[in-house]
């Protein structure tokens, strides 16, 4: 196991026309640590996961997965480097079973098997450990919002990757149902896999982050402990708005 | 655990088995009355073996992966004019050129896939057209090479014939025999890991990168050996016809009747392309016997009362109904409309 | 210098004539993804209406032109609404093959009626011509190409400043949200299909005034529509002049300094290249993304 990091980048930056929705993004992460990086709408997030799993490509600044640099790899080069990641606007192979759409990642992950079969039998496996036990034959159009969320986190796990990336996946969910999504990520994080979790609620961020990284306006506003970056007054600001910010100062 | 695995290895035993005795039980039936029937109906179901092969063809590339190339005569054209030329040029015989032809398109199919399978939808669909006519025309202005407008013709008398003309039979097996080639790859593709491969990446192709899958690769190789097949029934076509002409070769009629069969039958299937093959051409040649001049105006009413009622095509939606068991065509109606 | 300036005036009067064969097929492409494979149909269809205007009645075409663009707007209308409506969620090889069966029948239908005979539309000042320093100019081209002009600013001004027009843009950006706003998506997509099938009609008119045409003729004009819409960027309107007039250039120069039938081959070579390159079109930008993100 090497000394690096398992995730590093260096002034990473994308720039759209006029637009720069990353810039100058440096940091690292080192193996088992679960990263939360949150930021206001608009502040980039989603366009540094792409960038860093290679479904956007960087126009400045660099990308190293273990020590190697990955900048501007293509998206499957990234995945066989133990990397996965859940979207969004979750992306489902809606022809496929739920079984089926996980059989694919266990197939095609490195060092995969060719046979269906093992496959699927793995599959079954993920599909337990994310509560979706007995769901297997449904089709992806059949599940409800939560359960379809539990679909995209066990397609990323059916490579069992080293570096696994949550895009919002607690987006929209109730209380009850982010409990075993947590659950999940600290059982993860136990058997050795480093997490980035992305997210919007603060409650799961704080419950499981080891550090916090706040983008805004596509750049690091600051890095620490949870606590201490959920309480400065800087990262509230960018949250809550300047009057409110100020408002506080009055209040104190 | 054990049980589940056991009831599956079963029903896959199943899923396999009973096809292939069909196929056999086809197979035989094909070949057992070839010697009784005439020499037009001969060539009629020759012309549905071919086609049959054809559809299996673009399946590949249009059902399972989802580009649907409109352009596909164009590999026809290609493997076709190649064993053309290097029959009558250099006297190679037939059944060398046959497989060469095939190669020659997906080699093709190769240079030209990796900057057109960039293209999504509609871009990717006449992007391809424009290729196939494109094409047409430069084998129209190479009239040394191609013998141009004026066509080009395979020796099959004298001294440059190197293979004895296959006749009405021997065509009848040769199609037979690239039918069935390309029901075989069509099923292998369909059930192993690449062929799950190119579903993912026609159900969500971001995702399917994500989970890594080379898509640029799959998707080139599916394109050659949709290629590939295609090219090797453009080339058994040529011999058929001995003298043929680039209009007849990169015909577009032929691409949409390929892409009929499909959808009709039930595209991203191995039996939606065979059934829609054997059906369109039976009701095809029925409707140019019977109603001649109204063939085509009847056809296209045909097309658009299928695509209407079961734009999934045939297989998809028995199974579906099956699964689900609602057979409902309005809904099916309702599904993609606005 | 002489021939140079004649080619390239003719490839600009036939430019703008391209341009109006390709502006209402842009339009329905950009506002609906659709892409129109009857579109060819239509322009021919309209030729022969205006043919057969002239036959009975004596009209001269460029007013038999109006007739041509109110029966196209109601076939193209109720195609719209009763046939392709019904699949538009659909994949893409749907509507395409929806529109190549419409196409077949339409050819066909045209074929029967009309028998597949040459036709033009003679009329009296139809060899009239004029001179423009060493340079003829023939007067029915003219005529074509100005009207081709007028037309696409009147179709611009049309979606940018009534309220009809607005809501086709508005159903074309996000149909969804316009259909929140009380926006009759199914009406406004039919009223843009009949609208791009009336100018189709009258730009066939005036190709009957200027050349022979006949059914089979339509194919050829489907895909000029489809590389002048590429070119200028699908849904925008002054691109496909634009597209239309480079492409009338490229054909006219490709006529006159290559041989024969390289003209056609140099049309799909340029599609291809804007495809790959470009496919947002040389001027504007699409409503769809063309390219896959990897």
């Amino acid at each position: 196991m090497s000394n690096a990091p398992i995730l590093e980048t260096r002034g990473l930056g994308r720039r759209f026309g006029a637009l720069d929705a990353v810039s100058d993004v440096s940091f690292s992460v080192p193996a088992g640590q679960i990263l939360g990086v949150i930021g206001p709408n608009g502040a980039g997030k989603s366009t540094f996961i792409n960038l860093v799993t290679g479904h956007i490509k960087p126009t400045s600044g660099k990308v190293l997965i273990d020590g190697k640099d990955m900048t501007g790899a293509s998206p499957w080069t990234v995945a066989r480097a133990g990397v996965a990641r859940t979207f969004q606007i979750v992306k489902p192979f809606s022809g496929m079973t739920v079984r089926e759409n996980i059989a694919v990642g266990v197939l095609y992950k490195a060092q995969g098997s060719n046979r269906m079969s093992a496959a699927l039998n793995e599959a079954d496996q993920i599909l337990h450990e994310v509560g979706l036990a007995g769901f297997g034959d449904r089709m992806p159009s059949e599940l409800s919002t939560a359960d379809v969320r539990r679909l995209e986190f066990a397609k990323a796990l059916a490579s069992r990757p080293r570096l696994l990336l949550l895009d919002e996946v607690m987006a929209g969910l109730r209380p009850t149902e982010i409990e075993p999504s947590l659950e999940l990520i600290r059982k993860l994080k136990a058997s050795g896999t480093t997490v980035i979790v992305v997210e919007h609620v603060m409650k799961a961020i704080v419950a499981v982050s080891d550090r916090v990284l706040v983008l805004a306006q596509g750049k690091v506003l600051m890095e620490g402990a949870p606590r201490e970056v959920l309480a400065n007054p800087k990262v509230i600001e960018v949250y809550l708005g300047h009057r409110y910010a100020k408002r506080q100062k009055g209040n104190e | 655990m054990s049980t589940l695995s056991a009831v599956k290895t079963k029903r896959n035993w199943q899923r396999s088995f009973v096809p292939s005795v069909f196929g056999v039980i086809a197979v035989a039936i094909a070949t057992a009355v070839e010697s009784h029937l005439p020499g037009g109906e001969l060539r009629a179901i020759s012309t549905i073996f071919m086609f049959i092969a054809l559809s299996q063809a673009w399946n590949i590339i249009g059902g399972f992966t989802g580009y649907a190339s409109f352009g596909q005569v164009v590999f026809f054209g290609m493997g076709g004019y190649f064993t053309a030329v290097v029959m009558l040029k250099w006297q190679f015989t037939f059944w060398l050129a046959l497989p060469l032809s095939g190669l020659f398109a997906a080699a093709f199919a190769v240079i030209i896939g990796v900057p057109l399978l960039r293209l999504k939808g509609h871009y990717f669909a006449i992007a391809t057209l424009g290729m196939a006519e494109g094409m047409r025309e430069v084998v129209i202005n190479l009239p040394d090479l191609t013998g141009g407008g004026a066509g080009i013709s395979v020796p099959i008398a004298g001294k440059f014939a190197k293979t004895e003309y296959l006749g009405d039979n021997g065509f009848y097996f040769l199609f037979l025999a690239l039918a069935i080639f390309s029901i075989i790859i069509g099923t292998i593709v369909s059930r192993n890991k690449f062929g799950y491969g190119l579903r993912a990446i026609h159900q969500n192709e971001d995702a399917a990168a994500a989970v890594g899958i080379n898509t640029v690769r799959s998707k080139v190789i599916a394109y050659a050996i949709s290629a590939f097949m295609t090219g090797m029934v453009g080339a058994g076509y040529v011999f058929q016809q001995v003298t043929i002409f680039p209009e007849r070769l990169f015909d577009v009629e032929i691409t949409v009747l390929m892409i009929m069969m499909v959808v009709i039958g039930g595209s991203g299937t191995v039996v939606g392309p065979l059934l829609g093959a054997l059906g369109l051409q039976f009701i095809s040649e029925y409707l140019r016997e019977h109603f001649t001049s109204m063939h085509t105006f009847i056809l296209g009413g045909i097309i658009i009362l299928a695509v209407i009622l079961i734009p999934q095509g045939a297989v998809n939606y028995l199974r579906e109904g099956r699964r689900t068991k609602n057979y409902s065509l309005l809904a099916n109606i309702r599904r993609y409309r606005l | 210098m002489d021939t140079f300036l004649q080619v390239t005036s003719y490839g600009l009067l036939q430019g703008g004539l391209l341009a109006l064969v390709a502006v209402g097929f842009s339009l329905v492409w950009g506002i609906m993804n659709i892409v129109n494979l009857c579109h060819g149909a239509f322009v021919i269809l309209g030729a022969y209406i205006a043919w057969e205007m002239q036959s009975w009645i004596g009209v001269d075409p460029f007013l038999g032109m109006f007739v041509s663009a109110a029966v196209l707007f109601c076939l193209g209308y109720v195609i719209q609404r009763y046939l392709i409506n019904l699949i538009v969620n659909g994949p893409v090889f749907i509507t395409l093959l929806l529109t190549f069966g419409i196409n077949m029948i339409l050819i066909q239908g045209m074929n029967l009626l009309f028998t597949a005979d040459f036709r033009s539309i003679q009329t009296s000042y139809g060899s009239n011509s004029f001179e423009l320093g060493n340079i003829r100019i023939p007067l029915v081209r003219l005529l074509a190409f100005l009207l081709a002009i007028i037309i696409t600013f009147l179709l611009v001004a049309f979606v940018k400043r009534t309220r009809t027009g607005i809501s086709i843009m508005a159903t074309g950006m996000d149909r969804g949200a316009a259909r929140l706003m009380g926006i009759r998506a199914r009406h406004v997509y039919a009223l843009t299909f009949g609208i791009s099938a009336a100018l189709a009609g009258m730009a066939g008119t005036m190709i009957a005034s200027i050349e022979t045409f006949d059914p089979s003729k339509a194919g050829k004009f489907t895909l000029m529509a489809f590389v002048v819409a590429v070119l200028g960027g699908l849904g925008n309107m002054y691109g496909a002049l634009v597209g239309g007039l480079l492409m009338g250039l490229v054909q006219a120069w490709a006529g006159q300094y290559l041989s024969g039938t390289w003209v056609n081959a140099i049309a799909f070579l340029v599609l291809i290249i804007v495809l790959i390159f470009k496919p947002n079109g040389l001027v504007g930008k699409a409503f769809y993304a063309a390219r896959v993100e990897i």
